[in-house]
């Protein structure tokens, strides 16, 4: 507590009194509520910023558009929250060669309506992950959440090239670049993805884009048992379609096709795929309703949220197991990756049985999102080898555990779980 | 991370105990077999190659050399272009082609398991039967290991719609740098903690040695349609790409040959290209519609580009042919030259035209020719710098062109390797990419796997002994510790 106050002034020297905050009770990063927020305007302060950080022993938490705070462990201790709120330029767009430079503070439908606006044919950062529109670039990159399209064009480890970063040091650095094809040196952007800030700060990130498909349909199959849903994902596997997302909801039964491509290639493969699975095309009105509704599930409700992977075969007993936990799921079929918000009331045995179940069907299970009593778990069970070589590189990149300290690791209480 | 001082001897005994008395060379004309990879002008000749056949005798070797002190080098077939599996001198290389079994292919759940002795083509025709292949397709693919695919990250033509190795690698065990067996990744997706598999792929072998990988494999595409274009420029060409690509048509290649490519090609394999300044290669794929709808859009986008020639391949046997020239093209350079250097570049796909011009030029400076084959689509340049070592000063001329070709991709934002690795090759070029600060932060992320430096040292970054003096480490002036002073 010392430290803060000792750090004040020369924190505030860095970015001007305006921009340097008492925290409230709002600005909590998982239930733990920082002494301060501050919002730098460029990489240099973000760097001057943490080496005051790093020598004055503070904690710092990074936040974008606060979207996801309480994903990951809650860390063991945060005295600064940094805010990316003021780094939100598009550095540049190269129409042409279809890349973009981005800071990492703008919101990702910021980008994409700047990218929609610029001339020559329509670009988007093929990203669409839910949980709330304010979600910016950093959050995103350092969460590696992706939606629907997952299946088609990745996650956002897929499509960064390049990416500049602070350490807790304040060391200032960057890997790969702006072109799509790269393997000059180790590619540190790309292990910044899903590690939760807890390596380095995300600055700038560099993405490789797509052209948004002239058309696209959406062919449903509605009120359908876990074996008919099953069936109908493997008929689409062996059609070779042009899905760019195949979403199951759960216990909704609803089978969610979205085709994407040129206007005649989409306008038959709708019908192709409608009479394979039984299902039937929407109209454009239908379509864009259904895509609001299901936008932001499960997340869009309090309550814990499990990442899960299964072998995506087992599309079937997956479904199966959600129905015994009684979890509000959204599958993204093609890959085997599921996200199942759990019911308020669950307790850590219950989680426990949960992955458990996972477990039995090849899957595995990361509480991704804490809630009520349950703190997220981001690092259950993992082979300890590869644990070693985690904290190795945590100790490497952040030798003063700076950044969000303990965030990537499941909290001690909750390990038994 | 240097090695200083005397040597460590090389523990002959221990390696025998940790792979068996058989899997241990130590003969001088055994060895010398093992002294360069496809980097042939930089040859070591180490002091022992191991060839263990399972995980377990690769993290006993790793912990017989570490116990010794002794730096080893992991390799594959030895096809790699950046020296990335060249020996220390003293040091050990293991070599894993001894390791080839497919362990297990599970089409349901597009996944296939190998050892990292398995060739790259080997995963493909292991699921091929069921409408399945394994997309990074580099030229080398009958030859070069999946291992070896892992280190450099390997890409190939089809890359530009499927992504790279590091897309299709889904977990694997890695022995650490001191001889612990590590899982990484997960065969299902989203695994729990740090994505350190983004960094050991492509890793160039710094960070531990692969012994067993999990493959993520691709549905075939029901229909696939090549095209060939010719032009009377190089430039007319690269401008064909560039609006390929900025119309947003995304084809699964755009490959590249000029007209001293095409002639050596020719010369060697026959393939049936047109006399022309330069050809596209162009494969679309996806359903039949698709497929179909993008190939007319190329056909167009060609014509209004200045192609004189405009070719469909008719059938299987038609297609096969049109690749097979693209894919001997590395190898035809003998048939036009007695040596050649291959440079591997990457510019942003609308500098085409601008950075070809400017190898053109640099041809004439200096009295050197250079053929290009490359991956357009991507931007990944390959020009193969000809030279005659016998002719006194035309090998260090065209090793000198070569260098100022990557001056030329850096220059137009682009990047000093595109699939071939940094290796020993191109180590010393790392600062002309990358600053101070971010090649310390590259130096911790590999200490932390390699703490000791003895996993292939002196590869990827640079060291002073291998570049001479480099700027000294930036340590914090006092002012800046006291926060009255700032570094801009």
């Amino acid at each position: 507590m010392t430290s803060v106050v000792t750090s004040l002034d020369r924190l505030a020297s860095i970015v001007g009194e305006r921009w340097l905050r008492e925290a409230e009770p709002a600005d909590a990063v998982a239930g733990v509520v920082p002494r301060l927020v501050v919002t730098p305007g460029d990489e240099a302060e973000v760097a001057a910023l943490l080496r005051v950080a790093s020598d004055a022993a503070l904690a710092v938490t990074v936040r974008g558009g606060g979207t996801k705070l309480d994903w990951g462990a809650p860390p063991r201790r945060c005295d600064v929250v940094l805010s990316t709120r003021r780094l939100v330029r598009l550095v540049e767009h190269a129409a042409g060669d279809m890349v973009c430079v981005v800071q990492a503070g703008m919101p990702l439908e910021t980008l994409q309506a700047q990218l929609a606006a610029a001339p020559g044919n329509r670009q988007r950062l093929m990203l669409d992950p839910p949980q709330g529109v304010a979600a910016t670039i950093g959050g995103i990159v350092s969460c590696n959440a992706a939606g629907s399209r997952r299946v088609r064009y990745g996650t956002p480890r897929d499509l960064l090239i390049g990416a500049r970063f602070v350490l807790g040091d304040g060391t200032v650095g960057h890997s790969g670049g702006k072109v799509v094809k790269n393997v000059a040196g180790y590619d540190v952007g790309r292990v910044l993805c899903g590690a939760l800030g807890t390596l380095a700060v995300l600055t700038e990130a560099a993405f490789r884009l797509h052209p948004v498909p002239p058309g696209w349909r959406i062919v449903v199959l509605e009120d359908a048992p876990p074996a008919r849903l099953a069936e109908a994902v493997e008929k689409l596997r062996r059609l070779g379609s042009a899905a760019a997302g195949i979403d199951v909801t759960w216990p909704q039964g609803l089978l969610v096709v979205r085709l994407e491509g040129s206007e005649a290639a989409v306008g038959a493969q709708a019908g192709e795929v409608a009479a394979r699975s039984g299902g039937r095309v929407l109209d454009r009105i239908e379509a864009e309703m259904l895509g609001e509704q299901l936008r932001h599930r499960p997340w869009e409700s309090a309550g814990a949220v499990a990442g899960i992977g299964v072998p995506r075969a087992r599309l079937g007993a997956l479904l199966e197991v959600c129905s015994d936990f009684a979890v509000d799921t959204v599958v993204r079929a093609g890959v085997g990756a599921a996200e199942a918000r759990l019911p308020l009331t669950v307790d850590g045995p219950t989680v426990a049985a949960f992955r458990t179940a996972i477990a039995g069907i090849g899957g595995h299970l990361v509480l991704r999102r804490g809630g009520g009593a349950l703190p997220a778990q981001v690092w259950p069970d993992g082979d300890p080898v590869a644990a070693w070589l985690a904290a190795s590189l945590k100790r490497s990149l952040d030798p003063t555990g700076t950044l969000s300290p303990g965030r990537e690791q499941a909290a001690p209480a909750a390990s038994s779980a | 991370m240097e090695t200083s001082g005397a040597a460590a001897a090389v523990p002959v005994e221990a390696l025998r105990a940790a792979a068996g008395a058989d899997a241990v060379l130590t003969e001088p004309a055994q060895l010398r077999a093992y002294e360069c990879d496809g980097l042939t002008g930089t040859r070591v000749v180490p002091a022992a190659v191991v060839l263990p056949r399972t995980t377990a005798q690769v993290a006993a070797t790793v912990r017989a050399c570490c116990a010794a002190g002794v730096p080893f080098v992991a390799r594959g077939s030895g096809t790699g272009l950046s020296g990335g599996a060249l020996p220390v001198a003293q040091g050990v290389v293991i070599g894993l082609a001894r390791m080839n079994a497919v362990l297990s292919v599970d089409i349901a759940n597009e996944r296939v398991v190998v050892q990292p002795g398995v060739t790259n083509l080997a995963v493909t025709q292991a699921v091929a039967s069921a409408g399945y292949f394994y997309a990074p397709d580099p030229s080398s693919q009958s030859v070069c290991s999946i291992g070896g695919n892992v280190a450099e990250n390997s890409g190939g033509a089809h890359c530009l719609k499927y992504g790279f190795t590091v897309h299709h690698v889904c977990a694997a065990t890695l022995v650490t740098a001191d001889g612990r067996i590590a899982r990484l990744g997960s065969a299902t997706v989203d695994g729990p903690g740090y994505d350190l598999l983004a960094a050991v792929v492509g890793g160039e072998g710094t960070l531990g040695i692969v012994t067993e990988v999990t493959l993520r494999i691709v549905p075939r595409p029901p229909c696939v349609l090549t095209v060939l274009a010719a032009f009377d420029s190089m430039e007319a060409a690269g401008s064909a790409v560039s609006s390929i690509v900025a119309a947003g048509v995304l084809p699964a290649a755009v490959e590249m040959m000029d007209r001293l490519a095409l002639q050596a090609v020719e010369a060697a394999v026959q393939a049936g290209y047109p006399d022309c300044a330069a050809v596209l290669l162009v494969e679309v794929d996806g359903s039949e519609i698709e497929a179909r709808t993008v190939a007319a859009d190329i056909d167009r986008i060609c014509r209004a580009c200045g192609a004189t020639e405009l070719r469909r391949a008719a059938g299987e046997s038609e297609r096969a042919l049109m690749w097979k020239g693209r894919r001997a093209a590395f190898a035809a350079m003998g048939r036009i030259s007695p040596s050649y250097y291959v440079q591997d570049g990457v510019i942003p796909r609308t500098a085409l035209s601008e950075v070809l011009g400017g190898i053109r030029e640099l041809e004439s400076e200096y009295g050197c020719q250079v053929a290009n084959v490359f991956h357009a689509g991507d931007g990944n340049l390959h020009p193969l710098v000809l030279f005659d070592p016998a002719v006194p000063g035309e090998a260090e001329r065209g090793r000198e062109l070569a260098e100022r070709i990557l001056d030329l991709c850096i220059a137009a934002g682009g990047s000093i390797t595109g699939e071939h690795g940094v290796g020993t090759d191109k180590a010393c070029s790392m600062p002309k990419l990358f600053d101070e600060g971010s090649l310390r932060i590259m130096g911790r992320l590999r200490d932390a796997f390699d703490p000791a430096g003895l996993c292939n040292p002196g590869k990827l970054l640079p060291t002073p002994r291998l570049c001479g003096e480099v700027p000294g480490v930036y340590r914090p002036h006092a002012l800046e510790i006291a926060g009255v002073a700032e570094r801009l």
